[in-house]
């Protein structure tokens, strides 16, 4: 006779006779431990909806300078599901007891990051589509996917699983968008006085993101890497 | 980066001609009146001459002078009428720059009003990604049919008219205007596809057409979240968006009248919330212009002086 607890729907269906095969199924190792609380995933969670959401509106404001139709059209389809990531976001704040009316409440981590999120927004002219993307592609979201990677292995897998959901599902889709975006950078920057425009502007973000502690100012204290 | 941007500022790469959009917008203005339509459009000739050189659009050009655009669009598309595939690209290509500043007028309103409401922001963005998809259909279709972009100059009076600096307006003007007069245009060319048995460009647009009723579902609820309490303030974007259907119509080719080149998607615009009272009202603006028979006259006035000025320079070149 078995001492394991099996799964049932109530606590008074929790058996510990020998199950028959159907039952015998591989018990869940997870441990109920996470590193983030309620009121600390909340918090991660309005600095990653800040930075999806101004993602989509710099895209958004974009679009009409940059001259390349295909960058124009992909970027359509890439303000659509960085606007989808932000929504999923806001709508697992209400969730984590934040109220009903936080859906739409992003919030930088500190002042030096929301400068940073400016800089990568401020190329406007036609010519800049190079320095453009890199600010994107190159440095912000790359950082992006990689915290919400360390939040997806850091945070209690079970307690916080719909917030896992969520990045697993974003993480996806970022991973796309870097696919593309490497493929149209690459063919932007055809020769090595563009290649060097790309590559001072992801090291002068770079320096700035490190310095604001990133998405969610914890860099500095030795939270997540950078690219 | 700044807030709201001209539509001289859009940016396009080498293959584009850009237009000057007085040819375009001055259709809206014309009476009733032969004469006075030939001395407005007379004096683009050289102008027009000079943007249309080198594109596809120089045979209409040389064909009919400066009254080509009102010969083109007020005419229905007919397959078996003189220059009938130039004339199907011609209007494609309007399409398709026409769903390129509907691209750039909805994902501008992302960053031109970071304070709007959070559903609106997802609105805009999804249109972006519809415009984005129509780009490339047309693109497609333009292929399709044996023609390429660039091949005819783009007028961006589309964006000029319609991407005000006020939300209210911008939706009105962009999802309810522009977007309004692409259910009208996709309408027709749906027709135009079925009769000539072209199952492709159907199919294709008809698709774009049931995106195009969203976006202008979208700008009916924000017209009327965005101008809540505010009756002043309705009328006036109101009054924004008629001057904007006054534009759009071209001088009557976009009308209810029996010969409109571009009916008035009458059915397609109730599902996509225009009120009755709203379409009497475009049918009435939209048909105020001058008649067929005025644009008729005026167009053949124009061809007539056009081809004496060309013999003209070739005899003064001759001797």
């Amino acid at each position: 006779m078995s001492d394991r607890m099996y799964p049932g729907l109530g606590p008074d269906e929790r058996t510990t006779f020998a199950p028959y095969s159907a039952f015998d199924i591989p018990e869940d190792l997870r441990e109920l431990h996470g590193r983030y609380d309620v009121v600390a995933t909340a918090k991660r969670v309005r600095n990653f909806r800040y930075a999806e959401e101004w993602m989509m509106m710099m895209m958004g404001g974009w679009v009409a300078t940059i001259p390349e139709i295909p960058v124009k059209t992909g970027l359509g389809k890439l303000i659509w599901e960085t606007a989808q990531a932000a929504d999923e976001f806001g709508k697992r704040l209400p969730e984590l007891r934040c109220g009903r009316k936080a859906v739409d409440s992003g919030e930088p981590p500190n002042n030096a990051f929301a400068d940073f999120i400016q800089s990568v927004a401020e190329p406007e002219t036609p010519d800049l589509t190079i320095e453009k993307l890199t600010g994107l592609f190159d440095v912000l979201i790359p950082h992006l996917i990689e915290m919400y990677e360390l939040h997806m292995q850091e945070t209690d897998q079970i307690s916080d699983a719909p917030t896992i959901e969520i990045l697993e599902h974003i993480v996806r889709k970022k991973r796309r968008h870097l696919e593309w975006s490497q493929e149209v950078l690459d063919r932007l920057c055809e020769n090595d006085e563009l290649r060097e425009r790309r590559r001072v502007r992801a090291d002068t973000l770079s320096k700035e993101l490190r310095e604001s502690g990133g998405v969610t100012g914890t860099l500095e204290a030795g939270r997540g890497v950078l690219n | 980066m700044k807030r709201f941007i001209e539509h001289h500022e859009l940016a396009r790469d080498e293959r584009f001609i850009r237009q000057d959009n007085r040819q375009a917008t001055i259709l809206a203005s014309l009476p009733d009146d032969v004469d006075v339509i030939v001395n407005a459009l007379e004096p683009f000739s050289d102008m027009l001459e000079q943007v249309i050189r080198g594109t596809a659009a120089e045979p209409l050009f040389d064909e009919y002078g400066p009254g080509f655009l009102i010969t083109i669009i007020n005419e229905p598309l007919d397959p078996e009428a003189p220059a009938a595939l130039t004339r199907l690209l011609l209007r494609m290509h309007g399409i398709f720059v026409g769903e390129l500043q509907a691209l750039e007028g909805a994902a501008r309103s992302l960053w031109d009003f970071p304070e709007a409401p959070w559903e609106f922001k997802m609105n805009m963005a999804r249109q972006c990604w519809d415009e984005g998809r129509h780009v490339q259909i047309f693109e497609k279709l333009i292929t399709h049919l044996g023609g390429e972009v660039g091949m005819f100059p783009e007028a961006t009076f589309l964006f000029e008219c319609a991407c005000s600096d006020d939300p209210a307006m911008r939706v009105a003007g962009v999802n309810r205007g522009l977007e309004g007069l692409a259910c009208d245009v996709f309408r027709d060319m749906i027709r135009y596809a079925h009769k000539t048995g072209d199952e492709i460009m159907e199919q294709a647009i008809d698709y774009v057409l049931a995106d195009e009723i969203t976006h202008v579902r979208f700008g009916s609820e924000w017209v009327r979240e965005f101008t809540k309490g505010d009756p002043e303030y309705l009328e006036r974007t109101q009054a924004f968006r008629r001057e904007v259907d006054k534009q759009f119509s071209l001088g009557g080719a976009r009308s209810d009248r029996e010969d409109a080149a571009i009916p008035i998607a009458m059915k397609d615009r109730i599902e996509a919330g225009f009120t009755q009272e709203e379409l009497d009202e475009l049918k009435e603006l939209s048909g105020s212009g001058p008649s067929k028979d005025t644009l008729v006259q005026a167009a053949a006035v124009l061809r007539e002086r056009h081809h004496a000025k060309k013999a003209a320079a070739s005899q003064e070149v001759a001797s």
